[in-house]
């Protein structure tokens, strides 16, 4: 059920990249789709033992190494949805509209 | 002793960073500070001269990062695949931070962001381990988006959002990769990994490793731009500023070609090769088709960039130990000329403060230095004895030798001739006065390039010619930093078959140039220009291309 759960929540936000055409609600899509891979990690790991990896309560632990490896992935997620929101507002001031599509036709439209 | 080596590689750059950040607090010191980061990059260059050695003779040295052994801690290695790649980014890394210094208007904060994109580089290409591999991808990353959009030009901010929203997606996919490998064998060491399907018998034994490739393949060639991956190079690669452009054009895309490389080979994935192939060769015609109809000179330099990974795609597709050197080989050779191109037509852009090929006067008697680098560049990508393009296309003929994808190549390299006739009319020698004056009023118009600017090209372009003269003793050593072993033969480069060789494509390449330019030619290219896809077509693309790896898998 949890493993539906999770590729549900992923499914959401890559439709919310793909479909949305407001760019903030693009990267919140981005947001959503990494939170799905990091539960799935996390979920994973904690199917491995029943307690907080921490040694000497003598019940079994739980794989420390993907909530490892997921804290570093959550800081990486942050520095690139909070650069990602930092675009979108230069893109605002900019162009005056936070439609990409009206964005993109403005951006390329100056060349040539 | 020597293992401990390897880390200062990637420190290196990362001190050198903090020096250059420093400069943004003290601002009178602000230009020593970023000449000192900058000449952190001799660090890595003088540890890789040192470790050559080893790296001919087969060696891998292996560092464990704070003493922690393999399965926990992370470890760097150093083989010859890495050493490459670390070469080729500590070549055109020095060349475009010295360029840049060049050029007041960067400051220290740039050399920061720089650097740091070095050292993300360093790691891409060192990493044992996947999730290392994610990281340094995701500083590499970080740090393009804001030089992308270092000068904030609308065309740059937009760039950049594309870029992100496409290479992020792409390496969500990648992370789900990595959780596939850690679900089934544990371990996320390339060479454990490694060990681990090679006792399963084999990546297609396996129930999911096959898809776990797929989805890593994909993640990471949203950052290589092979089709149907590539369409954020354009806009990226055009609208960044000038160095940069040559930073990612040069360096940036090889070593994460590399990284494909290793994790291909590692995971045994040779039943790839067969699509890689026909991918590579498609991506060479198909982006050398777009370049012809472009106006903008930087876009036109873009699009050749993706076609010419193509090649270096194809040639590694086929597989064999020469086909593998070829590829080597090209990759580097793209890095020196395309580096190079993009250094000086961005200086004419900056000159003159136009970027379309009709409207740049010819600057020929205004910059002869750096036409002749122009040159020296646009002969090597056209294969043009004793230009290096010619002697790695040489290799790739012999590495690519009967197999079907080869006429396609074939007709990009004369496609690619006719390209360079379009784009070399900007460096052409004028009229007396016409360089002299650009279009009056206009306010971005730039000056003269200084001495260093016109060192650094000058040094790429005996580069150039250097690599190509010299393309056999290349590839022999090539041969051995990859394989650890002399190669039985070197096929010779300057045979009088392969020297007529250039002669029909010369002329084909003419004929062309001659047909792009007629009325008709003019409305095909101009329809093709228009053809800019939109960010959710470029998704869908990569999901298409997701689908095609994990079907091919299958």
């Amino acid at each position: 059920m949890t493993w539906i759960l999770i590729c549900a929540i992923f499914v959401v936000g890559l439709w919310g990249i793909t479909h949305q055409a407001n760019m903030v609600k693009k990267v919140m899509g981005l947001s959503i789709a990494n939170s799905a891979i990091i539960l799935l990690f996390v979920y994973y790991g904690s199917l491995s033992g029943t307690t907080a990896p921490i040694e000497g309560s003598g019940d079994p632990m739980v794989d420390p190494l993907p909530q490892a490896l997921m804290l570093t992935a959550i800081v990486v997620a942050v520095c690139v949805m909070s650069l990602a929101l930092v675009i979108v507002y230069r893109l605002y001031q900019r162009f005056g509209t936070l439609d990409i599509r009206g964005v993109e036709r403005g951006a390329w439209k100056l060349n040539d | 002793m020597t293992e401990g080596l390897v880390v200062w590689v990637m420190l290196a750059p990362l001190l050198g960073a903090v020096t250059a950040l420093l400069g943004k607090l003290l601002r009178p010191l602000q230009r020593p500070l970023s000449i000192l980061g900058t000449a952190s990059l001799a660090v890595p260059a003088v540890i890789l001269t040192l470790l050559l050695g080893p790296v001919m003779s087969g060696e891998s040295l292996r560092y464990a990062l704070g003493g922690w052994p393999e399965p926990y801690g992370i470890s760097l290695v150093l083989d010859g695949i890495s050493w490459f790649s670390c070469a080729i980014t500590t070549v055109i890394a020095a060349a475009v931070a010295l360029f840049s210094l060049g050029r007041r208007r960067y400051e220290a904060g740039y050399f920061f962001f720089l650097l740091i994109m070095v050292a993300g580089m360093y790691g891409v290409a060192l990493t044992g381990d996947l999730f290392t591999l994610f990281v340094s991808f995701e500083v590499v990353a970080v740090t393009v988006y804001v030089l992308i959009a270092w000068e904030e030009t609308d065309t740059g901010l937009a760039a950049s959002y594309k870029y992100l929203i496409l290479s992020t997606v792409g390496i969500l996919f990648f992370l789900f990769g990595i959780f596939l490998v850690y679900r089934d064998l544990g371990v996320l060491s390339i060479s454990l990994i490694s060990r681990a399907l090679a006792e399963a018998g084999g990546v297609r034994n396996t129930r999911f490793m096959h898809l776990a490739l797929a989805f890593l393949c994909g993640g990471i060639g949203v950052r290589t731009a092979f089709i149907p991956f590539h369409t954020w190079l354009p806009e990226a690669h055009a609208y960044a500023p000038h160095p940069i452009s040559a930073m990612l054009s040069g360096a940036m895309i090889k070593v994460s070609f590399f990284a494909l490389v290793r994790v291909v080979l590692e995971f045994g994935g040779t039943y790839l090769f067969e699509l890689l192939m026909w991918i590579g060769a498609v991506t060479a015609l198909a982006a050398v088709l777009s370049a012809l109809a472009q106006s903008d000179v930087k876009r036109l330099l873009a699009y050749h960039s993706i076609s010419q990974l193509g090649y270096v795609l194809a040639v590694f597709g086929a597989g064999s130990a020469l086909a593998l050197t070829a590829s080597f080989s090209h990759a580097l050779n793209h890095a020196l000329f395309k580096s190079l191109l993009f250094l000086t037509v961005g200086a004419a852009v900056s000159f003159t403060g136009h970027r379309n090929i009709h409207r740049i006067p010819p600057l020929g008697r205004t910059m002869p230095l750096f036409s002749a680098a122009f040159f020296a560049g646009a002969l090597s990508i056209s294969g043009i004895p004793p230009f290096n393009g010619f002697a790695s296309k040489g290799l790739i003929t012999t590495g690519m030798e009967g197999s079907a994808a080869y006429p396609l190549l074939w007709v990009t390299s004369f496609l690619t001739i006719a390209s360079f006739i379009k784009l070399s009319r900007i460096f052409l020698p004028g009229p007396r006065r016409a360089g002299t004056t650009p279009s009056s009023g206009n306010s971005n118009q730039g000056s003269v390039p200084g001495i260093l600017q016109t060192s650094v090209v000058t040094v790429l372009a005996i580069l150039c010619l250097g690599t190509g003269m010299f393309g056999g003793s290349m590839a022999h050593g090539l041969y051995r930093i990859i394989h650890g072993t002399a190669p039985d033969a070197i096929p010779r480069l300057f045979s009088a078959k392969k020297l007529l060789g250039v002669l029909p494509a010369v002329l084909l390449g003419t004929a062309a140039f001659v047909g792009v330019s007629t009325q008709w030619g003019r409305q095909i290219a101009g329809r093709i220009r228009r053809m800019a896809p939109e960010l959710r077509t470029v998704l869908l693309f990569f999901f298409v291309g997701l689908l095609v790896f994990a079907v091919v898998a299958y």
